[in-house]
């Protein structure tokens, strides 16, 4: 079935896009890698006059480090993470998280960009990239200016990115030393899917083996990717005894706001949430290896 | 309309295409590349995959203008010199097709696959095909085609 006839522009710098995108009339929409909007499109939730593909803007795809700081082109495809040494070294949460999404073939074409301007609340990315503090660059207009992450998602599939503008960037600072870190998705479907909830956690202990600090990041626990604070303050301070990553775990249940879907009800994702902290915070305490599948078929075989 | 060079199964192709065209209808509808099977349209179920610069793609989800200056390899540019290549062959000795849909698809993951990484583990070909679906269910025999492929069996 072929797609809704609509124009295509192929800007070939960011002014440009800019320009185009306060120019034009009708529906207007970026398509980045398209393995969102296509499908959209196809369906019909989506009938864009104009499409504005940024594919041959140079500047916005690549990886860069300069000075600890990690730099990633909106149109870096999440399969080029895994290949920058750099990246799966100081970031090894963000490579795991971007290296479980959909399969080899999506990842190839799905930008980082891309999948954070779709807003899913069960994005793989998004959760690490909360526990990394990761700031996201936009430009507009008149200007660019920085959103840090905790404030891009503001509701169901909506984010900071006003109309006119375009996220160029995603910025993440380095990883605080000696932390503990891994993502654990739960798919009940089939390995491929988005996950049902997805929990990311960065771990720092300090001397006495206690929580120095802990960020811990939720996908499919509301209407946006989400922070689990409470869940955070509870273990705080707290050596990661069993008693303390049940109270996190609660935390995070109670913290949630998951929504019902064909994937599963609200009560259901609640109760995934306290299964997934819990199993992600007790393999991180017990130094337990989190390689993308490796850690799922090994925390698979143990019953809730 | 919008015109774009690429090269396609290793010759250069320079073509006129609607801008709302995936890559799958240009090969399909204009190129008659039929090998190149339509599915679910929405870059599920694998059967549309292709190579673009030797990455696999679902070419259902890919506009065509994304093919410039790029190269595309299709289930019919894998044989060598109008004989299967080693792992059609390898498909063709496991039993590895049954009714054939999902099959060109099948071959061009698993062509990435051995292209960056010459002798996967099962564990790393099931990782790399886990986006093509086979409603035969003949997954096992793919998987020991594509392994049989690996080692040069």
């Amino acid at each position: 079935m072929r797609l809704r006839p609509f124009a295509l522009a192929e800007p070939e710098s960011v002014p440009e896009a800019v320009e185009l995108l306060a120019r034009l009339e009708g529906d207007v929409r970026i398509i980045a890698g398209g393995t969102a909007l296509v499908p959209t499109m196809r369906l019909g939730l989506v009938t864009p006059d104009r499409l504005v593909s940024l594919h041959r803007i140079v500047g916005l795809s690549g990886i860069r480090v300069d000075q600890g700081v990690l730099e990633i082109g909106a149109m870096t495809s999440l399969a080029a993470f895994a290949r920058h040494d750099a990246l799966r070294s100081g970031w090894p949460l963000l490579a795991q998280a971007a290296g479980r999404v959909a399969t080899p073939a999506i990842r190839s074409t799905a930008t980082l960009g891309g999948n954070l301007c779709y807003a899913e609340a069960a994005s793989d990315p998004a959760p690490a990239l909360l526990c990394l503090d990761a700031q996201v660059r936009v430009a507009g207009a008149v200007d660019e200016r920085v959103v840090p992450i905790g404030e891009f998602f503001t509701g169901f599939y909506e984010t900071a990115v006003a109309p006119g503008e375009i996220l160029t960037s995603v910025r993440v600072p380095a990883v605080p030393p000696g932390a503990y870190s891994g993502y654990l998705k739960y798919c009940p479907r089939s390995a491929e899917d988005k996950p049902l909830v997805g929990v990311a956690a960065l771990l720092v202990l300090d001397a006495g083996r206690r929580v120095g600090e802990i960020r811990i990041g939720l996908a499919g626990a509301a209407p946006t990717p989400m922070r689990a604070r409470q869940a955070e303050a509870v273990v705080t301070g707290q050596a990661l005894t069993d008693r303390a990553i049940h109270g996190a775990a609660d935390a995070a249940a109670s913290e949630a706001e998951p929504l019902s879907d064909l994937m599963g009800s609200a009560d259901y994702r609640r109760e995934m949430i306290r299964v997934w902290v819990r199993r992600l915070l007790t393999a991180l305490r017990d130094g337990r290896s989190l390689t993308p599948r490796s850690a799922v078929d090994q925390l698979m075989s143990q019953s809730p | 309309m919008m015109s774009i060079d690429f090269t396609l199964n290793g010759r250069p192709c320079r073509i006129d295409v609607p801008a709302h065209w995936t890559a799958l209808d240009l090969l399909r509808d204009r190129l008659a590349l039929n090998g190149t099977k339509s599915g679910c349209g929405e870059g599920v179920c694998g059967t549309c995959t292709v190579l673009l610069d030797g990455e696999p793609v679902r070419s259902c989800l890919v506009l065509a203008s994304r093919l410039r200056s790029r190269a595309v390899l299709t289930v019919e540019g894998l044989d060598r010199d109008g004989e299967p290549d080693q792992l059609q062959a390898a498909f063709a000795r496991a039993g590895a097709v049954q009714c054939g849909f999902c099959t060109p698809g099948m071959l061009l993951a698993a062509r990435a696959l051995l292209a960056s990484n010459p002798s996967p583990t099962a564990h790393e070909v099931r990782e790399a095909l886990a986006g093509n679906l086979c409603r035969c269910t003949g997954y096992a025999k793919i998987i020991e085609a594509v392994l049989a492929a690996s080692t040069g069996c």
